[in-house]
């Protein structure tokens, strides 16, 4: 056990830094949440220009992916590397990327499942060129997803699909989807699932979009009607889509604690500064209740990093199942006393009179997704109890 | 920061485990709550570890863990965690004898109000196994440090909520004109952080023995024709509990590497621990009393006596609440 990073992830850091030194646009100046959770209210871009240059230089300097070998955003740098590389992104409050499902999940996907044909869109995908949705949620199966019934019939070398997604964030954006479709309807749940990838341009889908409780553009419903797949968008096994379904979770959940805990400490610091420019400071409530905060972040933090070590060493890390759950049930309070401690000013989101450019708001919006999208808390709290705590299911 | 143990931390983590599991079941820790006496043969194995008391607190803290999951009686954790950094600091000549096992020691520093703050006060409180150690350490003020045989101050035993644990008032009065060696008041705040550190490691052990005896009735106690564990709210409770002992165990050990690295942000990573591990070993000895229901309320039950072991150990070195208030200071200096 020992603090420091060796001397080859300081050497990395430094490197790194002087990357972004250069690079990194201005943009980002106006705000950690302003990415993902679009800035505009009507119509304003979800990805807008910069940050697909952004993501594009990122990928050309083999910055993107870093564990990737070059000719696909990387520099095949080891796990250790890549945590130092997370942690130096959040702490300068830049993200990679405005869509995270084509770098995210449909990257390792596709490489870990994918034939030969279709690892040849992860180039594009992990650029940004390619701008990719996840089809997962139907109106009948969110947290029970195995029950999705959009139907796709097998009918010589194609797949005709019929249906309906929701909530499918970039959809109206996107050039492409992973779509989880029922391909068998009469084997039990888990074992009639196939992935396809669909083109959003394909006659027959129809993209409805639907505004986050922000009022900014977002997700939306997605819509298949005799929708024409060619067979050979088939990904993995015919019927082996759920095996996929575990895989994506899993990576979205691999790095993503740290983007967990340092936007919980990003809140946390947030705090402080509330806290001192209101005068609340010297209140010894407001004093504990932040330092209460503060406790919770570092302590997640420290798991975070227990479980990694442990990953790193090739083992499991079930220290990573709790950090998605506790980072946002935690970020939520911590957002909503942000708001608390600015008194009649908490719910202010005109830029120029409310704090942070009126975005605890925002904060306040954002921190429900968290706790709702990619496996909800009550989901994530039966994982923790049946798999890592091994108790039996209800 | 690297979380992974060494092969020599796995090993003595182990050793630990195993012995403490022998030397230390649920029978010793209840026996003792009215015969000191039968911690005696534990203390003659724990003794071939004092020399950790001197070594790194990562190591230490491993080691102590395990004593709180086993609510281990007796004077390790005095000696160890507060006696032997102490004689260190001072250059004492006690020091081999204690590393070695061959003698034993407490350090008193709180007066009437408790706090763990340096005073003149002749009667010290809240010092722990002054009764059955060898020597104890007075802390006066400005960090003066007086080592005397225990047999030279009168001690009375204050009964407390933790039978696994004894504290005691001592009147130094006799002793006040022993020698006293300087400490500077920077070493005290260090040496205070490390033994807050180790007492937040072995709260967490503590926190876990709760927790596994928790876990494993809910997985046995059969009610409705089904394993109270299958019950989503009984689910719920374990799931944030494990979390609160997970995340305390990770603060604990975080607090250990930063103590041994000497790491600006070392004080703030004990008040940290200390909260954290408060907030484990209480939310931990309640969910695991609810849990148990009827037979957990027992006196025959062994669940209260490492209850009382985690309740005591919050209330001992700073509250989490006082430990919040002491981050706070450091978060947002006045
Ligand atoms: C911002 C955002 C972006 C999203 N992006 C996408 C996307 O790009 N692609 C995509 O496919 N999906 C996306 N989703 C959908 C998301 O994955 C689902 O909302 C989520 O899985 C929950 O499903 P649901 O909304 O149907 O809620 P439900 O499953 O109906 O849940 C409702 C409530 O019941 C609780 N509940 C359900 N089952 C249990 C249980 N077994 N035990 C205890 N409680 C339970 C839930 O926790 C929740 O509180 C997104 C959601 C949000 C909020």
């Amino acid at each position: 056990m020992h603090l420091s990073w060796g001397p080859e992830e300081v050497a990395f850091r430094e490197e790194l830094c002087a990357f972004l030194d250069e690079y990194v646009p201005p943009e980002f100046e106006r705000g950690y949440d302003y990415a993902g959770e679009g800035e505009g209210e009507d119509g304003a871009d979800i990805v807008p220009g910069w940050a697909r240059e952004w993501q594009a230089t990122l990928f050309d300097h083999g910055w993107m992916i870093p564990g990737y070998p070059p000719e696909l955003g990387g520099r095949n740098c080891t796990l250790v590397q890549t945590l130092v590389y997370l942690e130096e992104l959040a702490s300068r409050r830049v993200i990679r990327s405005f869509h995270y499902p084509g770098y995210g999940i449909v990257s390792p996907s596709l490489l870990e499942f994918g034939n030969e044909e279709q690892k040849k869109l992860v180039p594009a995908a992990a650029r940004g060129d390619t701008i990719w949705c996840i089809g997962m949620s139907e109106p009948n199966a969110g947290s029970d997803l195995a029950g999705l019934q959009t139907r796709a019939m097998l009918d010589g070398d194609r797949f005709i699909v019929n249906g309906q997604k929701v909530w499918t964030s970039y959809a109206s954006v996107a050039q492409k989807c992973f779509v989880y479709v029922r391909t068998d309807p009469d084997v039990p749940k888990h074992k009639g699932i196939s992935l396809l990838i669909v083109d959003m341009d394909t006659p027959g889908i129809e993209v409805r979009p639907l505004r986050h409780l922000s009022r900014s553009a977002g997700f939306a419903e997605v819509f298949f009607t005799d929708v024409e797949v060619p067979v050979e968008n088939l990904v993995g096994g015919l019927n082996d889509g759920w095996r996929i379904t575990q895989g994506s979770l899993a990576h979205e959940r691999a790095g993503l604690w740290v983007e967990g805990v340092c936007r919980l400490d990003s809140t946390v610091q947030g705090l402080i500064g509330i806290a001192e420019r209101y005068g609340r400071h010297t209140d010894a409530g407001v004093r504990r209740d932040i330092a209460a905060f503060y406790e919770q972040a570092l302590s997640l933090r420290a798991l975070g990093h227990k479980g990694f070590s442990s990953f790193a060493q090739g083992s499991s890390a079930p220290e990573h199942s709790y950090m998605k759950m506790a980072t946002s049930e935690i970020g939520k309070a911590a957002a909503e006393y942000g708001m608390e401690l600015q008194g009649a000013y908490g719910p202010v989101m005109d830029p120029e009179r409310g704090e942070d450019n009126g975005r605890w708001v925002n904060y306040f919006f954002l921190s429900f997704a968290n706790t709702i999208a990619g496996g909800s808390s009550e989901i994530q709290r039966n994982i923790i109890a049946q798999r890592v705590l091994g108790l039996p299911r209800s | 920061m690297d979380f992974s143990l060494t092969d020599e931390q796995v090993m003595l983590r182990d050793t630990a485990r195993a012995l403490l599991a022998k030397e230390c079941p649920p029978i010793l820790v209840r026996e003792h709550v009215d015969d000191p006496t039968v911690a005696l043969p534990l203390w003659s194995q724990l003794k071939d570890f004092a020399a950790l008391g001197d070594g790194p607190c990562t190591d230490l803290c491993l080691f102590i863990e395990e004593t709180g999951y086993a609510a281990a009686p007796g004077p390790f954790f005095a000696t160890t965690a507060l006696f032997a950094p102490l004689l260190a600091a001072i250059d004492h000549e006690l020091l081999p004898a204690v590393l070695a096992g061959d003698a034993t020691g407490t350090v008193a520093v709180a007066g009437a109000d408790g706090q763990w703050t340096p005073n003149d006060e002749p009667v010290k409180t809240f010092v722990p196994e002054a009764d059955r150690v060898d020597f104890v350490a007075i802390v006066g003020a400005d960090a003066r440090v007086r080592v005397v045989p225990s047999a030279d101050v009168s001690t009375r035993h204050v009964r407390m909520i933790d039978f696994s644990r004894r504290f005691f008032e001592v009147d130094t009065a006799a002793v006040a004109g022993a020698p006293a060696a300087e400490l500077d008041p920077a070493t005290l705040t260090n040496l205070t952080a490390r033994a807050t550190a180790a007492l937040a490691a072995e709260m967490v052990g503590t926190s876990r023995r709760l927790f596994e005896m928790a876990l494993a009735y809910a997985k046995e106690r059969i009610q409705f024709d089904v394993p109270i564990g299958s019950f989503q709210a009984i689910q719920h409770r374990l799931a944030e509990c494990s979390l609160d002992v997970e995340r305390a165990t990770a603060a604990a050990q975080y607090a250990a590497m930063t103590l041994d690295a000497e790491d600006p942000e070392r004080f703030h990573a004990v008040h940290v621990a200390k909260a954290a591990a408060g907030n484990a070993a209480t939310r931990s000895a309640k969910d695991s009393i609810q849990i148990h229901g009827g037979i957990g309320y027992t006196w025959e039950h062994d669940l209260h006596l490492y209850l009382r072991r985690a309740v005591g150990s919050e209330y001992w070195l700073g509250t989490t609440s006082w430990h919040h208030d002491r981050l706070a200071d450091l978060l947002m200096p006045i």
